[in-house]
């Protein structure tokens, strides 16, 4: 597979995101900037304030693909015709998709069937494929279960029909990941950048606490907050449920990044070098070394793996964050406000803002090597199943810059299509971080874990890191061994 | 009825009223016209908006179609239709049978009957018992690519798989016999007493919850809170309340083994206390004086008589809540996917085809669960056939 590191490109135009546009998922309501005939989408609840009433979100014609031109022509060739798309997107991440598509479905007439899984997206997906009935594409986070479908013959390779010297230069990091000689497996969809840090802003400045900008100054700033009483780290092993342990093991992953070669890290992830190797376990005794020190997380490892994703963050909110039960937490760009307390159970808007003069603001991952500062980002991606003009034409579509342009302008999302302009991201707060982060950054790596065979990413490694968190990080050597032991031969 | 006979000899269907057929080609219309909505996988949404479209809701139509609007009311839909092209299409299959087979000569038609009534059951269960079980066990044989393997099988000899496979024996020893014996112990405790109805209701409550629900259940008991918080999980509350730390119950290996039997235990024992309840209530008062008169203690009549007598009930709850719990699955999957040394068979199987896509080794896996279960099947069989013979 292609593993390729992420260059700063991937993100020079980066992220996104709001505080305010998304309304909670459950309520339809039409979209902005849309006729209402063909696109009966689930819009955001709120009035939508942030969306751009008249700009249609599509692009102009030629496009560059043959279908999505016909598609668009203003005899609606493939009006009527339906295209169904899965996807483990729920609440603002729906809303957001159903407004970037909205625009497409009425000037082509195609009715896009959007299956919204949510957690139990991979499973559905493989019932279905396996079951003879796939959707006629599917997004996934995985690269790797892009790989397996392809090898058991499942997908269209797009570059059978999509231009592949244009997917190559508009995707010019994220492509690689799932093409294999001359297939191209999969469309790059959503990116999200993983090296970063949420805390609570006013806290910070009454406590008189300035942003670590190094690993010694995170560690000093820690142990200020744990002398003055408090607990500095928010961590979750990533539950509830089967998806335990990539918090965890994001952090290792950040970690070897900022220590070691990018290329470290690709021979981990082709097994060129072992988990028992002794950078990757230095990676291991550096993070365990911060979050298993007493007093660093409140209750040690073994509440690490009990805390929850949702709510482990919630101390940081104590008296309004003023009095916060925790202070810093990693984790992607698409966790707030979705997650944010009030909102988590509430719904609606959140009342704490996201910014450098909000309540909770975000600060890149500090830099521990002078060399290396490498960062770690993700990206879903879009397979076909089916091989019909419309669908053609919707991937397609789903390519261009346009594809995500309702998306961003909305809820906000971050494109790894380089040709997305910057000022779609422009006034957000987010974009501005990610910013920072991609431009300081001397390489972007995909998240090693959803590189590795599965059975390793979403299997031994987590076991692995849960067991490891569980002890406190005291039999490193043996948690190392046994995946290099569960590594498929 | 003499006339209906009449009717009915004149339409030349023997022995079956002329309504039956009417009703029988209707049905079949329906059933017919059902079973392509069914099979249309958006049938629901396009019925209830052709339905909109007659009614007039134009806006509500064009939403369901859309894959918006009204998406529950279609969904009730299409379950009204499923329950009515089910039960009806099975009455339609065995009252058509029935007809044509009426017809034959009675000596032929006597022999027949019964292959008429068995046939449907024995065709579904080759299609998704007999021939889905046989895929499997090829299947395990295969790798991704479809070629030949052994792999499958030798792999599970590696540490991890048997400490899975520990893990099952466990389950099996330990969440078995605790609820036979818990089950045991208090039926023939709450034989003795005043409320017994009302005591047993307690115990046998909990049968009425799903696994998945119980699990939940148990999480809020086994729940655990860093020190310095206040603690919201019972077992914890209580542990800390005796200035003990709290401990994380569902995910500490090895207590989260026990931890999570206990949600089984807590299901199966009121199944257990059920069944062996109304045996023990079947032994005979004159068998029980009897020894009472000829000196015997109540430990003695217990487990020299009424253990004795109530043997057959014993095997058959002990084997089913066997395979129950050989097949043990939401406990484990729901309190953490197995993360922490807990893994069981079962979940491993569904993570190996559904997160590593693992097929053959997920098959191989399926098959050890069912070569396991095989024993236990034959000795509950045997069980009933020697209950039959009594």
């Amino acid at each position: 597979m292609g593993k390729k590191p992420w260059t700063m490109g991937a993100f020079a135009a980066a992220v996104v995101l709001i505080a305010g546009a998304c309304g909670p998922a459950a309520t339809p309501a039409p979209p902005a900037a849309t006729t209402p005939a063909a696109t009966a989408e689930p819009g955001a609840s709120a009035p939508a304030a942030t969306s751009a009433p008249a700009a249609k979100n599509l692009p102009a014609v030629p496009t560059g693909y043959t279908e999505l031109d016909q598609a668009l022509g203003s005899d609606q060739p493939m009006k009527g015709k339906k295209v169904s798309i899965q996807t483990q997107w729920t609440g603002g991440e729906a809303t957001g998709f159903a407004n970037a598509i909205a625009d497409f479905q009425a000037a082509t007439g195609i009715a896009v069937q959007v299956d919204s899984i949510g957690s139990s997206h991979e499973t559905v997906l493989k019932t279905r494929v396996e079951g003879g009935s796939p959707p006629d594409m599917s997004q996934i986070a995985q690269p790797t279960a892009v790989l397996a479908y392809a090898k058991e013959g499942k997908l269209i390779d797009v570059g059978t029909f999509m231009d592949k010297t244009k997917l190559n230069a508009e995707f010019p990091s994220t492509i690689g990941l799932t093409t294999e000689g001359d297939h191209i497996w999969s469309i790059p969809t959503k990116a999200d950048v993983k090296s970063m840090i949420w805390y609570p802003v006013k806290a910070f400045a009454a406590a008189g606490y300035t942003v670590p900008k190094t690993w010694d100054e995170l560690v000093t700033l820690s142990d200020k907050i744990v002398a003055a009483g408090s607990k500095p780290f928010c961590v979750s092993a990533g539950g509830p449920g089967t998806a335990t342990g990539w918090e965890l093991t994001d952090w290792v992953e950040e970690v070897l990044a900022k220590t070691e070669d990018p290329q470290v890290t690709n021979d981990w992830i082709s097994h060129k070098i072992t988990f028992e190797d002794p950078k990757i376990k230095a990676a291991f005794d550096k993070v365990g070394s911060l979050l298993f020190k007493d007093g660093y997380v409140d209750g040690g490892g073994p509440q690490i793996v009990n805390n929850d994703l949702k709510t482990v963050m919630d101390p940081m909110f104590n008296g309004d964050t003023a009095t916060p039960g925790c202070w810093m937490q990693k984790i992607p760009v698409w966790y707030g406000p979705d997650f944010f307390p009030d909102r988590r159970t509430n719904g609606g808007d959140s009342k704490y803002k996201i910014g450098d003069d909000g309540d909770i603001g975000i600060f890149p991952f500090p830099n521990i090597s002078d060399t290396f500062k490498g960062a770690e980002g993700s990206a879903d991606s879009f397979m076909v199943f089916t091989d019909r003009p419309e669908v053609r034409a919707f991937a397609e579509f789903l390519a261009t810059p346009e594809g995500l342009e309702g998306w961003i302008k909305t809820v906000g999302v971050l494109s790894p299509n380089v040709k997305v302009p910057a000022e779609w991201y422009a006034g957000n707060y987010k974009l501005k971080v990610a910013n920072d982060i991609a431009s300081g950054a001397t390489a972007i790596l995909f998240d090693a874990s959803d590189l590795m065979p599965p059975a390793v990413g979403q299997g031994s490694f987590w076991t692995g890191i849960s067991d490891w968190a569980n002890s406190n990080g005291s039999n490193t050597d043996a948690v190392l061994k046994a995946i290099d032991d569960s590594w498929p031969q | 009825m003499a006339l209906d006979r009449t009717q009915a000899t004149d339409s030349g269907a023997y022995g079956t009223p002329r309504w039956v057929l009417v009703a029988s080609l209707i049905g079949l219309v329906f059933a017919a016209l059902g079973i392509t909505v069914l099979i249309d996988p958006h049938g629901g949404q396009n019925l209830l908006a052709g339905l909109y479209d007659m009614l007039g809701n134009s806006s509500g139509a064009e939403a369901l179609r859309n894959g918006q609007g009204d998406q529950f009311i279609a969904k009730l839909l299409l379950a009204v239709i499923a329950l009515l092209v089910g039960v009806g299409g099975i009455w339609l299959l065995f009252t058509g049978a029935s007809t044509i087979v009426e017809r034959f000569s009675p000596k032929l038609r006597d022999r027949v009957i019964p292959w008429v009534f068995i046939a449907p059951a024995v065709l579904l269960l080759t299609i998704f018992l007999v021939y889905p079980a046989v895929g499997t066990v090829i299947s395990s044989f295969f790798d991704p690519k479809g070629a030949f393997t052994l792999n499958n099988w030798t792999s599970l000899a590696k540490g991890e798989f048997l400490e899975i496979l520990r893990n099952n024996v466990i389950w099996l020893v330990v969440a078995t016999a605790g609820s036979v014996g818990l089950g045991l112990l208090v039926a023939a405790l709450f034989d003795r007493i005043r409320r017994e109805s009302l005591a047993k209701v307690f115990i046998f409550t909990p049968l009425a919850i799903s696994l998945v629900g119980a699990t939940v259940i148990w999480k809020f008991v086994y729940a655990v809170q860093p020190p310095s918080q206040p603690q919201f999980g019972l077992l914890n509350a209580i542990w800390t309340a005796f200035g003990n730390k709290p401990v994380a119950w569902a995910t500490t290996f090895p207590i989260n083994l026990p931890a999570e039997m206990l949600i089984m235990i807590w299901l199966q024992t009121g199944f257990a206390m059920v069944v062996l309840s109304a045996a023990i209530k079947g032994v005979s008062v004159e068998v029980l004086e009897a020894a009472r008169l000829d000196g015997a203690g109540e430990r003695q009549i217990f487990f020299g008589i009424i253990i004795p007598l109530i043997r057959g009930s014993i095997v058959t709850v002990t084997t089913t809540i066997a395979i129950a719990t050989l097949k043990i699955f939401d406990v484990v999957f729901s309190v953490s996917g197995g993360l922490n040394h807990d893994n069981v068979v079962a979940v491993r199987m569904f993570q190996e085809m559904f997160q590593f896509f693992n097929d053959g080794r997920a098959a191989a896996l399926a098959t050890v669960l069912f070569i396991a279960v095989l024993p236990v099947m034959v000795l509950n069989l045997r069980n009933f056939r020697r209950q039959a013979a009594m």
